[in-house]
C-alpha cells in the first residue's frame, strides 16, 4: 500500500523577488527576455519553462526560481527591480493521496483539485505562519514555502498531523515546479 | 451483573461483544453499540443523578443530545470530564462513570434537604440574596454555602493529555443530519455532481428511525439507509462525518462542527487526536437536524423512570432494552402510541395510555392500532401527579373535567408533549421562526441565506415527508451551486407518515413540583412567580429563573416554559417569541478550540540560522517578538547576570560578537527611494552617498516616535533599511501602505529581506582585527570609516561567502555588522568565533547588548520610545529637519508635544552604592504622603560592569535642565528607595572617540 503522506524538504537554490509594472511594455518584454517566460498576470498562476518558474505573488510582484543577479540592470531600465531572496524561504513537499487533507488541517484554503488546480499557487497561512502553496502537476503533491525562521514549528506541525496517516519521510530534493 | 432488562433479540447492539463498565463503582456489563445510558437501563439502573438545585433523584430522560438529567463524571485522572451526557456517551470496555452533585451517595444525598426547604429558595432567590439582608458581610458568608451546594461535576486538575486538531473543509452542499431526510438530500446532491459533506451526530447514520416495520422503496428502512450510506461513502466527492456535531453557524456560511474521533474509546490511538474541530465553508446547507421531544409539566414529572416517549421506544427498538416492567404512556399526540406498541411488543405491561384528546384514534392511525392491539386508552385524561422517590411507583390519573383521580401503579412513565424541530443552526444564521399552531412548535420560517430545513427540522414528521423534502432540497441545493444531473435520481418513497397535529396541553395543574426545566430545576410555579414579579419578557424570564441556561440549553424545556409564560400572560405563544439561539448547539471541549495551537505552539517561534550554535554553547534564550534570542552564555557555575556582565566588559575591553539576525531588514529599489526615505524619517536622506549608512527615526502620524534604525545606500537606487526586531512587520506594512495607497506615483519597490540575511555585529576595540582577518577588503578607518557600507567576501572553513559589511555601532564601540545569506549564517558565525579567538572575542547576548546600549544612552523602542515620546523627548530633536515634511511632522507642533514641562531622556546614577530598583518612579521627596507627585520614571536600568555601579535611563520632567540634581527612585512594589543623580544619558565615550577609532 502506498504511503498516504510522504514528507520531504524541497531545497531552493536561487529565488528572486521580481517587481515591476506589466502594463509597461518594456518591462514585460525585458522580463520575458531575462527569464525566458512571460511573467504571469493572472493571480495565483505559475509560468514555467525548463530552467525557471515564475509564481504570481501580487499585481506587481513575482517569485522567480532563477538567478536574476545578472538581469538587475536590464530590469531597472524598464522600471523593474529584482531582490535576492534565495535564502528567505524553505520548502516542504507533501505528497500522497492525503496531502490536501493534511494541509487543510492548518490552512483554510480549498485544496480541491478543481479549485486549486495543478500547476497553480496560492498564498495563505499555515497555522499562524505566512505560506505559499504550490500544487505540482506531475504528482499528487504540494510544496509549501515558509519563511526560514519558522521552519521548526512548521515541520513539527506537518509531522504531528501526518502521524495518523503513518507518513514516510523522503530525502531532500531541489524544488522544481513540475 | 446480568443485563436483566435486555431483550433476547433485536436492536443494533452486538451481543457477541460484551463490554464491562462501572457506574459509581458497581461493575456492570453492556454490549458494543450501547450508549452508557442504554447499558445502564439494560441493567435496570434508572437513578443516575441528583438535580442541580433541589438534589432530587433523577433518571435517564432522553436518548440523545437533549438529555437534561443523566449527566455523569466520566473517567478518572487527567481524562476525567464532568457533565457528560450518558445518552450520547458510547460504551467502551472499562468505561468508568460516576454520578455528580451528591454527597455522600446517590441514594442518600444530604443536599436533598434543599428539596424540603425549597420554599426558601424560589426562582431568583440568588438575586434576592444580593438585596437582603443589606449588609454585604452576610452575602460574603452565604455565598460560600451557595457555591458549595451548586455546580455539577468537577474539572480535572491535571493538564489535558489528549491532542485536538482542526480541519478546514469546503463543499457545495453541507448536509447536517444523517437521517432519512439528510441522506436523501446528500444522495440527490451528490448524484448531481456536487461536493457534499454530511455531518451526523451519532456513530451511525439513520437518525431517529427505529420503526422495524417501515419501508423505503419497498426495502426495509435499515437496508435502504445502509445502501444510501455505502453509495455516498464510495463517492470521492462526498465526505461522511459520523460522530460529528455541527455546533455553530458563523458569517459567510461557515459551520463549526466537532468530530469526536476517539471519545468512544478509552484513549485515542497513537497519533490521533481526541477530537477534531471542522471549519466547513459551504455554498449551500441542508438542515436535516430532526426534532427533540418535550415533556408535560405535572407534579413529580421528574421521578426516575420517567422517559420521553420517543426515547423509551428507541431504547426498545435500537438497544433492545426494556426500560421498565409496567408502563404508563402520557401523550398529547399520536407519535407516542408507537412507543406504547413497541413496549407492548417487547413484553412490557402497558397499563394505560393517557391522552388529553377526546378521541385519539380519530386523530391518528397509530392510536387506532394501539386500540386494536388491546391497549387501554384513557381519553380526555391527564396524569396529575407521579409518586415514588428513587423510582416512579405510581401515577394519579384524572379525567380533564374532574378532580377525582385514579392511581395506577407503574415503574415507567413515557411522556410526549410534542416535538421541537431542531432549529438552532437555522436561528443562529438569523433565520426567523414561526409558531405552528397545529404542531404547537416553532418551525423555520424564512432566511435570506441558502439554507433549507427539511424533515422533522421543518416540522414535517414521518419518513414519506422526510424523503420527499430531503430529496428535493438536495437537488435544488446542488442546482444552486451549478450542479445538475442529466438523469434524475428517482425520489425515494415511503408510505410511513408521521403525526401532523399536537394537542396543546403544556401542564396539568396540580400540587407539588411540576418541572419545566429538569436540568436547572425550574418549575411551573417558578415561571408563575417570575411573571408576578414582572419578568414578562422571555429574555428576562430566562435570566430570572435560569430556564434553559443549563448545559442542555433547554432543549426539552424552553418551548414548554414559553408556553407557560404565554398562558400566564394570556397571549399567544407567537407573541412571546423565543430566546436567542447562540452557538454552540451542544457543549464543545475547550481543547478543541485552539487545536494544535497550544502549549509551545500558542504562537509560532522564530529561530535564527545560528540558533543551534547558541544552544550548543550554553546560551539561555529570551523572547523578542516571536524570536528566541540568546540572553547570555553562562559558563559552568556562572549565573546569567555574571555572564552578561562578563560579556559586556569583554566588549569594552576586547571584542564581542552578537547575533542581530532578528533585526527587520527591508530592501528598497527605484528612482525615488530617497524621496520616500525623506518622507518616512525625520532626518534628511537625499544627501546620503552610495556606500554610506545613516541612523534615522520614524514617527507615527501623531508625531510620536514609531521606530528607529539605520538605512544604507548599497547602490545608486538600491537601499537597505533596518528596523527594530519587534517593529519589522509594522514598518514593512507602513511602507506598503504608503506606496500603494498614498504615493503610488513614487518609483519605489520594497521587499522584506529579514529572512534572507543573517546578521552579526562584531564590537569592541579589537573588532577591526577580527574583521580584517575575515574579509577580503581593507577595513581600516581611512578605507572604511564610521558609517561606511560595502560588500566583501568572508573567508570561512566552507570557502568564501559573499557578505555585506557596515560600520555601525549600537554598543558605542568600534563595530562592524556583517550580513550573509541566511543559509550561510552559521558558517559566518563560526568563522567569526574562530577568527576572533586570538583577540579574546566572546559571543554576547541580548542582556549584555542592553547593558552596552544603556551605558551609551541609546534608546530602545518599547522602553524609552514607549509610544508616548517624541524625538525631542529622547534627545533626538536635532535630527528633525525643519526644511522638509515627513510622516508625523505636522502634529509635532501640537501644544501637548511642545510643552516645556515634557519628560525628557536623562541618565541616572544610583548613589550610596545602591542597586537601581526595578521600574521605579522618580520623586523629590520619598517620605511625602501618597499620592506622591511623580517627576518621571526609570525606563531601562542595569548594573554597569564598566562603571562599577547601577545606572539607568529615565524620562524626567524638564530632565535636560536638571543635570546634577539629586532625586529619589522609589518602587513601592519592590519596597525600595534609592538616591539617584541626574545626568546625561550617555555614560561612556560622550565624544564618540571609541566608535570612530
Amino acid at each position: 500500500m502506498p504511503d498516504l503522506i510522504v514528507l520531504s524538504e524541497a531545497s531552493i537554490a536561487t529565488a528572486w523577488n521580481v517587481q515591476g509594472d506589466l502594463h509597461r511594455a518594456d518591462f514585460a518584454a525585458a522580463a520575458t527576455r531575462c527569464f525566458g517566460v512571460a511573467l504571469p498576470e493572472t493571480p495565483n498562476t505559475v509560468v514555467r519553462n525548463v530552467a525557471t518558474a515564475a509564481f504570481w505573488l501580487g499585481p506587481r510582484s513575482w517569485l522567480l526560481l532563477a538567478d536574476a543577479s545578472r538581469h538587475r540592470d536590464v530590469l531597472a531600465e524598464a522600471g523593474g527591480v529584482a531582490f535576492d531572496v534565495s535564502a528567505s524561504r524553505v520548502g516542504y513537499t507533501i505528497a500522497g493521496p492525503q496531502a490536501a487533507t493534511l494541509l487543510a488541517r492548518h490552512c483554510p484554503l480549498d485544496f480541491d483539485r478543481q479549485v486549486f488546480a495543478p500547476g497553480t499557487c496560492a498564498q495563505s497561512l499555515f497555522g499562524q505562519v505566512n505560506a505559499l502553496f504550490y500544487r505540482h502537476i506531475a504528482a499528487d503533491a504540494f510544496t509549501l514555502l515558509v519563511a526560514r525562521s519558522f521552519d521548526r514549528g512548521v515541520i513539527e506541525h506537518l509531522r504531528t498531523s501526518a502521524a495518523q496517516f503513518g507518513y514516510a519521510a523522503a530525502a531532500s530534493r531541489p524544488f522544481v515546479a513540475d | 451483573m446480568t443485563q436483566a432488562f435486555r431483550l433476547a433479540a433485536g436492536g443494533e447492539i452486538d451481543r457477541a461483544r460484551p463490554l464491562g463498565f462501572a457506574f459509581d463503582g458497581a461493575p456492570l456489563c453492556g454490549f458494543a453499540g450501547d450508549t452508557l445510558a442504554s447499558a445502564l437501563l439494560a441493567n435496570g439502573v434508572h437513578l443516575v443523578a441528583r438535580s442541580f438545585k433541589y438534589h432530587r433523584p433523577r433518571g435517564i430522560y432522553g436518548v440523545g443530545t437533549e438529555e437534561p438529567n443523566a449527566l455523569v463524571q466520566l473517567a478518572t485522572g487527567a481524562r476525567s470530564e464532568p457533565n457528560v451526557r450518558a445518552t450520547t456517551q458510547e460504551l467502551y470496555d472499562g468505561l468508568r462513570a460516576a454520578s455528580q452533585n451528591r454527597w455522600p451517595s446517590l441514594r442518600f444525598d444530604f443536599g436533598a434537604l434543599n428539596d424540603a426547604f425549597s420554599r426558601l429558595i424560589p426562582a431568583g432567590f440568588y438575586y434576592k440574596t444580593f438585596m437582603w439582608p443589606s449588609t454585604p458581610r452576610a452575602w460574603l458568608r452565604y455565598e460560600h454555602a451557595i457555591r458549595a451546594m451548586a455546580g455539577m461535576g468537577r474539572a480535572a486538575h491535571e493538564s489535558d493529555p489528549d491532542d485536538y486538531e482542526h480541519q478546514h473543509a469546503h463543499c457545495d452542499v453541507l448536509v447536517i443530519g444523517g437521517g432519512a431526510a439528510g441522506l436523501a438530500a446528500a444522495r440527490a446532491a451528490a448524484q448531481a455532481g456536487a461536493r457534499v459533506i454530511v455531518c451526523e451526530e451519532q456513530p451511525r447514520f439513520g437518525g431517529s428511525i427505529t420503526d422495524p416495520d417501515a419501508a423505503i422503496d419497498d426495502a426495509p428502512v435499515g437496508a435502504w439507509i445502509e445502501r444510501a450510506r455505502a453509495e455516498l461513502a464510495s463517492s470521492p466527492r462526498v465526505t461522511l462525518l459520523p460522530r460529528t456535531t455541527a455546533f455553530g453557524f458563523y458569517d459567510g456560511v461557515l459551520v463549526g462542527a466537532l468530530e469526536r474521533v476517539a471519545d468512544h474509546l478509552a484513549a485515542p490511538p497513537p497519533g490521533f487526536p481526541r477530537q477534531r474541530l471542522w471549519k466547513i465553508r459551504a455554498r449551500d446547507v441542508v438542515l436535516a437536524t430532526g426534532a427533540h421531544e418535550r415533556g408535560i409539566a405535572y407534579a413529580g414529572n421528574d421521578r426516575p423512570g420517567t422517559l420521553l416517549a420517543h426515547a423509551a421506544r428507541t431504547y426498545v427498538e435500537r438497544y433492545a432494552v426494556r426500560p421498565g416492567t409496567r408502563a404508563v404512556v402520557f401523550t398529547n399526540n399520536d407519535s407516542a402510541y408507537a412507543t406504547a406498541l413497541a413496549l407492548h411488543a417487547a413484553g412490557v405491561d402497558v397499563a394505560a395510555v393517557i391522552d388529553p384528546r377526546s378521541a385519539p384514534e380519530r386523530d391518528g392511525p397509530l392510536a387506532s392500532r394501539a386500540k386494536d392491539s388491546g391497549l387501554a386508552i384513557e381519553a380526555a385524561s391527564a396524569i396529575v401527579s407521579a409518586h415514588g422517590r428513587l423510582r416512579v411507583s405510581a401515577v394519579d390519573v384524572a379525567p380533564l373535567a374532574e378532580t377525582r383521580s385514579r392511581r395506577i401503579a407503574c415503574d415507567l412513565v413515557c411522556v410526549s408533549g410534542g416535538f421541537n424541530p431542531v432549529v438552532h443552526l437555522f436561528s443562529q444564521a438569523r433565520g426567523t421562526l414561526r409558531f405552528d399552531d397545529a404542531l404547537a412548535a416553532f418551525v423555520p420560517d424564512c432566511l435570506p441565506l441558502p439554507i433549507t430545513a427539511v424533515g422533522a427540522a421543518a416540522g414535517r414528521y414521518g419518513l414519506a415527508d422526510a424523503l420527499a423534502q430531503g430529496h428535493a432540497a438536495g437537488k435544488e441545493a446542488a442546482a444552486r451551486t451549478g450542479h445538475r444531473s442529466a438523469a434524475d435520481l428517482p425520489e425515494p418513497r415511503s408510505e410511513s407518515r408521521g403525526m401532523t397535529t399536537v394537542h396543546a396541553l403544556w401542564s396539568v395543574p396540580s400540587k407539588g413540583k411540576c418541572f419545566v426545566d429538569l436540568q436547572n430545576d425550574v418549575t411551573a410555579d417558578d415561571i408563575a412567580l417570575a411573571v408576578r414579579e414582572g419578568y414578562t419578557s422571555v429574555e428576562h424570564l430566562k435570566r430570572y429563573t435560569t430556564l434553559g441556561m443549563g448545559t442542555d440549553q433547554g432543549k426539552t424545556s424552553n418551548v414548554l416554559g414559553l408556553a407557560l409564560l404565554a398562558e400566564r400572560l394570556g397571549v399567544p405563544i407567537a407573541a412571546v417569541g423565543t430566546t436567542t439561539f447562540r452557538p454552540p448547539y451542544t457543549p464543545i471541549t475547550l481543547g478543541a478550540v485552539p487545536g494544535r495551537e497550544r502549549g509551545a505552539h500558542v504562537a509560532p517561534t522564530r529561530h535564527s540560522a545560528m540558533h543551534d550554535w547558541h544552544a550548543r554553547h550554553g546560551a539561555r534564550f529570551a523572547t523578542a517578538g516571536l524570536w528566541l534570542r540568546p540572553h547570555s552564555y553562562p559558563r559552568p557555575g556562572e549565573s546569567e547576570d555574571d555572564a552578561a556582565n562578563r560579556e559586556a566588559r569583554n566588549v569594552r575591553a576586547r571584542v564581542g560578537v552578537v547575533d542581530v539576525s532578528t533585526l527587520g531588514k527591508i530592501e528598497l529599489a527605484g528612482r525615488d527611494v530617497a524621496t520616500l526615505l525623506n518622507r518616512l524619517y525625520i532626518n534628511t536622506w537625499d544627501t546620503l552617498a552610495v556606500g554610506r549608512c545613516r541612523y534615522g527615526v520614524m514617527l507615527r502620524d501623531d508625531g510620536i516616535v514609531m521606530d528607529d534604525g539605520t538605512t544604507s545606500r548599497l547602490g545608486p537606487s538600491h537601499y537597505l533599511m533596518t528596523t527594530t526586531t519587534v517593529n519589522a512587520v509594522k514598518v514593512m506594512q507602513q511602507i506598503d501602505y504608503l506606496l500603494q495607497a498614498v504615493w503610488p506615483e513614487l518609483d519605489v519597490y520594497a521587499t522584506s529581506v529579514t529572512e534572507q540575511w543573517s546578521a552579526t555585529a562584531v564590537s569592541g576595540p579589537r573588532a577591526r582585527d577580527v574583521v580584517a582577518a575575515l574579509v577580503d577588503i581593507d577595513v581600516s578607518h581611512q578605507a572604511f570609516p564610521f558609517l561606511a557600507a560595502g560588500t566583501c567576501n568572508v573567508r570561512t572553513a566552507q570557502g568564501p561567502i559573499a557578505a555585506r559589511l557596515f560600520r555601525i555601532s549600537y554598543s558605542g564601540e568600534l563595530a562592524y555588522e556583517l550580513h550573509v545569506a541566511a543559509d550561510r549564517g552559521r558558517a559566518l558565525w563560526e568563522a567569526i568565533i574562530t577568527s576572533g579567538a586570538p583577540f579574546g572575542l566572546m559571543p554576547y547576548g541580548t542582556e549584555a547588548m542592553s547593558t552596552l546600549r544603556i551605558e551609551k544612552g541609546h534608546i530602545v523602542v518599547g522602553a524609552e520610545a514607549d509610544g508616548r515620546t517624541t524625538a525631542d523627548d529622547l534627545g533626538l530633536g536635532k535630527l528633525v529637519n525643519p526644511g522638509k515634511w515627513c510622516v508625523g511632522k505636522p502634529l509635532l507642533s501640537r501644544p501637548g508635544l511642545t510643552d516645556p514641562q515634557r519628560w525628557q531622556l536623562v541618565g541616572l546614577t544610583a548613589l550610596d552604592g545602591a542597586m537601581m530598583p526595578r521600574a521605579a518612579k522618580l520623586v523629590t521627596d520619598p517620605d511625602r504622603a501618597a499620592p506622591n507627585p511623580m517627576e518621571g520614571h526609570v525606563t531601562s536600568w542595569c548594573y554597569s560592569p564598566n562603571l562599577g555601579q547601577w545606572i539607568a535611563l529615565a524620562l524626567l520632567a524638564e530632565g535636560r535642565a536638571r543635570d546634577g540634581e539629586t532625586l529619589w527612585a522609589v518602587s513601592p512594589l519592590a519596597n525600595a528607595r534609592v538616591r539617584v543623580l541626574v545626568g546625561s544619558p550617555c555614560f561612556i565615550d560622550p565624544d564618540g572617540k571609541r566608535l570612530r577609532a
